[in-house]
């Protein structure tokens, strides 16, 4: 193992520069829960490719360019007035019980997701009361180290849209914590970046109770380098995860998603669904780790994973890990890589389509099954147009 | 029908469920405990190495003791002292043997009772049979006529002294002396093992098989295997493992490591069956093993398959680089871990060359408090037009306390090139039971029988007279795990 010398880690300096500033500062369970994860950034250190997690997403050697973290403006906002009694708390006076007992109780779990906690300067919590169904989504920007809390109470079904809204050469980093309680239902859909040299990474954390539903979107384009790690746990008795995503990635673009969803409840489900198609010099990642643990009888776990590749720069690495502790269950997984199908080429052009349009179809066919797992008419819709215009600079790009 | 038969009678005879648990009291030279440059020097000198094989393993031993020990793998063992175990042990005073007949008989009565004839009018028609006791090779079966075809098959020990010129050209060559902290370890203490090499254009007329069995305690057996095929030569490999039933751990650490030239085939099949502890999981064998296989010629093809049933740790992962345009890497796997098992095993196929091929199918089969484990990497590079892969790995659970794992890798970097990974889990369904017991057939029967049928594709794989040896062995090693 090679272990560089003590290289400055920036998040540390930047606590040292404005742990006086930080949002809420003075209540003791909050000061006290940013020590922790201080220490937490400390002891682990700037993720790097030896550590098997980032093995294909190498933090460190992207720090070493111009994204400096320390000058990344905070932001974290909602665009849209909120409707239904939800409570919007911004670490403004003393903290409700709701955010005492959930702001930083399930979302620490490595380096980033700590620091993101213990550096934030801009941060919201939400809460959505029960049985509340607001029409509109809640629209919420962000940039550089930022924490966002939702909490859905029981019965409740809220849609939120995420954009990372950092530009060139920016660095940012969200936490996101999202507590759902007995049959509440959040819809989430992020969308993509435009700033090609940012480094964009976010970490979710969401913990689902019995009955109720998480469903999520992650839509890339790339930057330099980006990351969106999920981690789940389907706590309760039917309790449900439906993720999927596409990555469309042009030259000189990064995506990783990494999931990581446990089944630690009966009778709970998880699918996945997940396309990548990487053109010019780009690199799609996907890891997608299944933990069913013991007890967990009745799971039914379903996650498939695929890749596309333009050219002979571009990379695709999918990893879909399953570990079980439970007989009773079912849990399968798939996953490819490979080029268009050759027989589906072939019929397009024998129907006088052009090999250009015919590729462009087939590859709209191939993402078009992911978006669709997108509930909301109007933001598939909207999702859709950015991947069309994602495919044709990915297209464009090919050596 | 019958061999599930068979597993039956032999569940129901046997007093106990690892037959082989028995040690040999035979006069042992055990060498001193402990690991330093003098150890090293020490078994070169048994050998009568040549200076530069003392050389390298003097080079491997330096670069061991700057290296760490690996804990990725979802295995966990309780801290491996090197210094507390002997790294060299040998049956006392059979340095040469002229043939069988010199072989200490009680030697010939432990692989009798192992089931291996050693002697030539008992053989199977068609093995060769290499012996390896702890540390040394004690026999050698149908040199002669293997001999006539051209084909060397020797210990490696013996290689080393009459083949240099081809030993130093390979050995090494493919999982280099530095590749991971255990082969590293076995490149400075490999003690025997076995050598083979098919001239150019043969088909060695018969199987060839190698047996390894440790016996002393405190002793850790590091062997070393070496095969190399020549253009257009095919060669089948067979190895075999038992040891005694002890409360310690003891560490084997092997490297194996083929070559096969153009039009080259290799064919590996291994049946492991190291003492797996008791159903505590006190004792058994740490069995941390590299095996390696390079397609380096043109339409060469490697296959290996493997039936883990023993240890208590496994940590092994039979690779193929496909180097040679058109190769063929072929990795079939049937891993069992019951009661306190840990198996972290699979394979790496390297695609580098065009037109290269590859197929996995993985069976994991969990019982007891086991953890079973597959972690695989299909890795294509950017020359490798029209690569193929096809994975597939399933998963048996049997019990409620045991887990079964997957972590494949796909790493792609050819638009031509396909992979495809499927995986499922899945359990002995009570309705699959019930039906057999309706049949009549009894619960541990009826387990042997669908358990066989899961594995059925990678059994297919294995030589005859081991697919019925490796079909009893299912049998047995998840005996108890039902009901």
């Amino acid at each position: 193992m090679t272990t560089r010398a003590a290289s400055p880690n920036p998040f540390l300096e930047d606590f040292a520069a404005h742990a006086a500033e930080l949002p809420g500062v003075g209540q003791p369970w909050l000061d006290a829960r940013r020590a922790d994860a201080i220490k937490l950034v400390r002891a682990q250190g700037i993720p790097h490719r030896r550590i098997e997690d980032w093995k294909y997403t190498d933090l460190r050697s992207a720090l070493e360019g111009t994204n400096d973290p320390g000058k990344a403006p905070s932001v974290a906002r909602l665009r849209n007035a909120v409707e239904q009694g939800i409570e919007v708390f911004e670490f403004k006076g003393d903290a409700p019980k709701w955010v005492v007992d959930g702001f930083g109780v399930i979302g620490i779990d490595g380096t980033m997701s700590a620091a993101s906690f213990a550096l934030a300067q801009s941060t919201i919590a939400l809460h959505v009361p029960a049985n509340a169904k607001p029409a509109k989504p809640l629209e919420y920007e962000f940039s550089g180290q930022t924490r966002l809390l939702i909490v859905v109470e029981a019965g409740a079904a809220v849609t939120l849209l995420e954009t990372p809204i950092g530009g060139d050469d920016s660095f940012s980093n969200a936490g996101i914590e999202i507590v759902l309680y007995e049959g509440a239902k959040l819809n989430h859909i992020r969308t993509a970046s435009n700033a090609a040299s940012a480094i964009v990474l976010e970490d979710l954390t969401v913990q689902v109770a019995s009955a109720a539903q998480y469903r999520a979107h992650f839509m890339s384009t790339g930057t330099k380098l980006s990351r969106t790690e999920l981690h789940v746990t389907l706590e309760g008795k039917g309790a449900e995860a439906h993720v999927s995503g596409v990555s469309v990635l042009g030259d000189g673009r990064h995506a990783d998603v990494t999931t990581h969803i446990v089944h630690a409840a009966a009778d709970t489900r998880s699918t996945q669904l997940f396309k990548d198609i990487a053109g010019g010099h780009s690199r799609g990642v996907y890891q997608g780790k299944i933990t069913v643990a013991e007890g967990a009888d009745g799971s039914d776990s379903r996650q498939t994973a695929k890749g596309l590749l333009l050219g002979v720069h571009a990379e695709i690495d999918l990893k879909p890990e399953l570990e079980i502790y439970a007989d009773d269950v079912k849990c399968a997984h798939g996953a490819a890589v490979g080029d268009l199908d050759v027989e589906s080429l072939f019929y397009l052009g024998s129907r006088g389509i052009p090999e250009a349009e015919a590729r462009a179809l087939l590859m709209r066919a191939f993402l078009g099954d992911a978006v669709d797992e997108i509930e909301n008419a109007d933001i598939r819709a909207s999702v859709w147009s950015k991947v069309e215009a994602a495919l044709a600079k990915a297209t464009e790009a090919k050596p | 029908m019958s061999a599930i038969r068979e597993t039956a009678d032999q569940v129901a005879t046997l007093g106990e469920k690892y037959k082989y648990g028995f040690v040999t009291d035979i006069e042992m030279e055990v060498t001193p405990k402990g690991l330093n440059e003098d150890v090293v020097r020490l078994i070169s000198g048994k050998k009568n190495e040549p200076e530069w094989m003392l050389e390298w393993r003097l080079g491997a031993f330096r670069r061991w003791k700057e290296m760490t020990e690996p804990s990725w793998a979802r295995v966990h063992y309780p801290k491996i002292d090197y210094q507390n175990s002997s790294y060299y042990a040998a049956p006392k005073a059979n340095p040469k043997l002229e043939s069988l007949d010199e072989v200490d008989p009680k030697l010939l009565e432990t692989y009798a009772k192992l089931g291996i004839p050693l002697h030539e009018q008992k053989l199977l028609a068609g093995v060769a049979v290499d012996a390896v006791f702890d540390s040394v090779s004690v026999a050698t079966t149908f040199k002669k006529k293997l001999g006539e075809a051209g084909v060397i098959f020797c210990p490696i020990s013996e290689a080393i002294r009459e083949h240099p010129e081809l030993v130093k050209k390979y050995l090494g060559s493919v999982v280099p002396v530095s590749d991971n902290f255990f082969a590293t370890l076995n490149s400075a203490v490999f003690s025997d093992g076995s050598f083979v090499y098919v001239p150019k254009g043969v088909r060695c007329p018969m199987e060839l098989s190698t047996y390894f069995r440790i016996n002393a305690s405190e002793t850790g057996q590091f062997e070393r295997t070496l095969i190399i095929a020549e253009e257009g030569a095919y060669v089948s490999y067979l190895e075999g493992c038992t040891a005694p039933m002890r409360d310690e751990n003891q560490l084997h650490a092997a490297v194996v490591e083929l070559v096969a030239l153009d039009g080259a085939e290799i064919k590996y099949s291994t049946v492991q069956n190291w003492y797996p502890g008791n159903e505590e999981g006190v004792g058994g064998i740490f069995n941390f093993v590299t095996k390696r296989g390079d397609c380096r010629g043109r339409d060469s093809k490697i296959s290996w398959t493997q039936v883990e049933t023993g240890s208590a740790i496994t940590w092994k992962y039979p690779s193929c680089i496909l180097r040679g345009d058109n190769s063929v890497g072929e990795f079939y796997s049937i891993a069992i871990a019951n009661n306190y098992q840990q198996a972290d095993t699979g394979t790496k196929m390297i695609h580098l060359g065009r037109n290269t091929r590859s197929r996995i199918v993985s069976k994991g089969i969990s019982a007891g408090h086991a953890q079973n484990t597959y972690r695989g990497l299909v890795s294509v590079h950017p020359k490798a037009e029209n690569a193929r892969n096809h994975t597939q790995c399933d998963s048996l659970l049997i019990g409620k306390s045991c887990g079964a794992h997957t972590v494949p890798y796909i790493e792609s970097r050819n638009p031509s090139a396909r992979i495809e990974h499927e995986a499922t889990t899945s359990k002995i369904a009570e309705d699959q039971l019930f039906y057999c017991t309706s049949r009549g057939i009894n619960q541990e029967e009826a387990v042997a029988l669908i358990v066989n049928g899961f594995c059925k594709e990678v059994l297919q794989q294995l030589p005859m007279e081991f697919a019925v040896e490796a079909q009893k062995l299912v049998g047995i090693s998840l005996e108890g795990s039902v009901g």
